[in-house]
């Protein structure tokens, strides 16, 4: 099953970050919409647990919007 | 049975604020006060070391109980930043304090979990020598390795010691231990000339590591949450402390944290969190620490009833 952006959504609520999740953007980083350096790794780490896949460091830069994780997800999966 | 009698700690007067390094790393209140959990680290004396911190924290020791040098058996000293690499640091704190030559004396080189470590060593090895009255300090001056240009470093540790009186008419006795190491990550916490940390390595390791060390410590001691009156944990950084909480599913009022105004003091963290909890009433605490190494290490303590 395809990962969406309402799953990861569901995920940035579970690391109990500030603000509203419902209106954050698909396509603007994180860390441009209140989302801390700290929360940004709670965040990967939810998401390696959930989907169980590994987030290396090195592809870091790849998974900067929510639209980003879709993609590197449902590719780690395909 | 031997046991923690008296713990006193010394923390340096003066303080360094995050508030000044808010422009410089780009950080906001929210941030330094919720996320990281230090406004101002202490600071030591450039010229004082290791046993300079033991020996006051020693002397803060001496106004809260009375203490016969002559009969102190047994001086450990934690810490990796030692006064020299030889010889060991609690040897020079023997001298300062002018124990007896009866005393043993022996370091231990373990970062943030080095306090639990410390105290299983301490009695294990008093119990086994017939040592009577035994002193473990924690000792770890941060600010001689920080680079103050690495945010991941440079906003968290303060310098403090402790020591704890080890002896039979204890107030808290230890009642099982557990420890553990992952060194395959250790470079994720590495000082070569400065300090270096991998921040999300470390977090992922506590986040990940430390909840379920703790719930196997609990179940394989046939103990559940309502049996721990406290929970004390490594004074990491506030997150760290809230994301085992919650992993934990512990209520906050059960999760002391106290570093906002000094700063994450390695292996003397747990240590100043227990000394203030030491008279209240509690039957039983738990405590935990975690980091460098990648190394960890949890204790149940309780209240000695005899």
């Amino acid at each position: 099953m395809k990962t969406t952006v309402e799953n990861i959504k569901e995920v940035i609520v579970e690391a109990d970050v500030l603000g509203d999740v419902d209106e954050m953007k698909s396509d603007v980083p994180l860390s441009e919409q209140g989302i801390d350096s700290l929360d940004i790794v709670n965040v990967y780490l939810l998401l390696e647990e959930k989907f169980e896949v590994s987030i290396p460091d090195e592809d870091l830069e790849q998974v900067k919007t929510i639209d980003d994780i879709v993609t590197y997800i449902n590719n780690k999966l395909a | 049975m031997l046991g923690i009698k008296e713990i006193a700690s010394y923390l340096p007067g003066k303080r360094v604020s995050n508030y000044d390094k808010k422009e410089k790393f780009d950080l906001d209140d929210d941030f330094i006060e919720n996320k990281i959990g230090v406004k101002y680290h202490a600071l030591k004396e450039e010229n004082e070391k290791s046993s300079d911190l033991a020996v006051k924290a020693f002397e803060n020791l001496t106004k809260k109980m009375s203490i016969d040098k002559e009969l102190i058996d047994c001086c450990i000293v934690v810490t990796q930043n030692p006064d020299f690499n030889i010889p060991h640091t609690s040897a020079i704190v023997h001298g300062k304090l002018e124990f007896s030559n009866d005393c043993a004396c022996f370091d231990i080189s373990l970062g943030c979990s080095g306090y639990i470590y410390g105290l299983s060593n301490i009695i294990a090895f008093m119990k086994s020598n017939n040592l009577k009255n035994g002193l473990l300090f924690t000792s770890d001056p941060y600010s001689e390795i920080i680079n103050h240009n690495d945010k991941n470093t440079d906003l968290i540790f303060g310098d403090g010691a402790t020591v704890t009186y080890i002896s039979k008419d204890a107030l808290y006795i230890p009642k099982a231990f557990s420890f553990g190491t992952n060194g395959k990550a250790y470079r994720e916490i590495l000082c070569d000339k400065n300090l270096f940390m991998n921040g999300r390595a470390v977090f992922n390791f506590t986040a990940t590591t430390i909840p379920k060390h703790i719930q196997k410590l609990l179940s394989d001691n046939s103990l559940e949450d309502k049996d721990i009156d406290k929970y004390i944990l490594h004074q990491g950084s506030k997150y760290i402390v809230e994301t085992i909480r919650k992993r934990l599913k512990v209520d906050e009022v059960k999760v002391p944290f106290d570093m906002y105004e000094y700063g994450n003091t390695v292996s003397s963290a747990v240590p100043i969190i227990l000394e203030k909890e030491l008279y209240d009433n509690h039957k039983r605490l738990l405590l935990s620490a975690y980091g460098i190494g990648l190394s960890w290490g949890s204790a149940i303590l309780e209240k000695n009833s005899n």
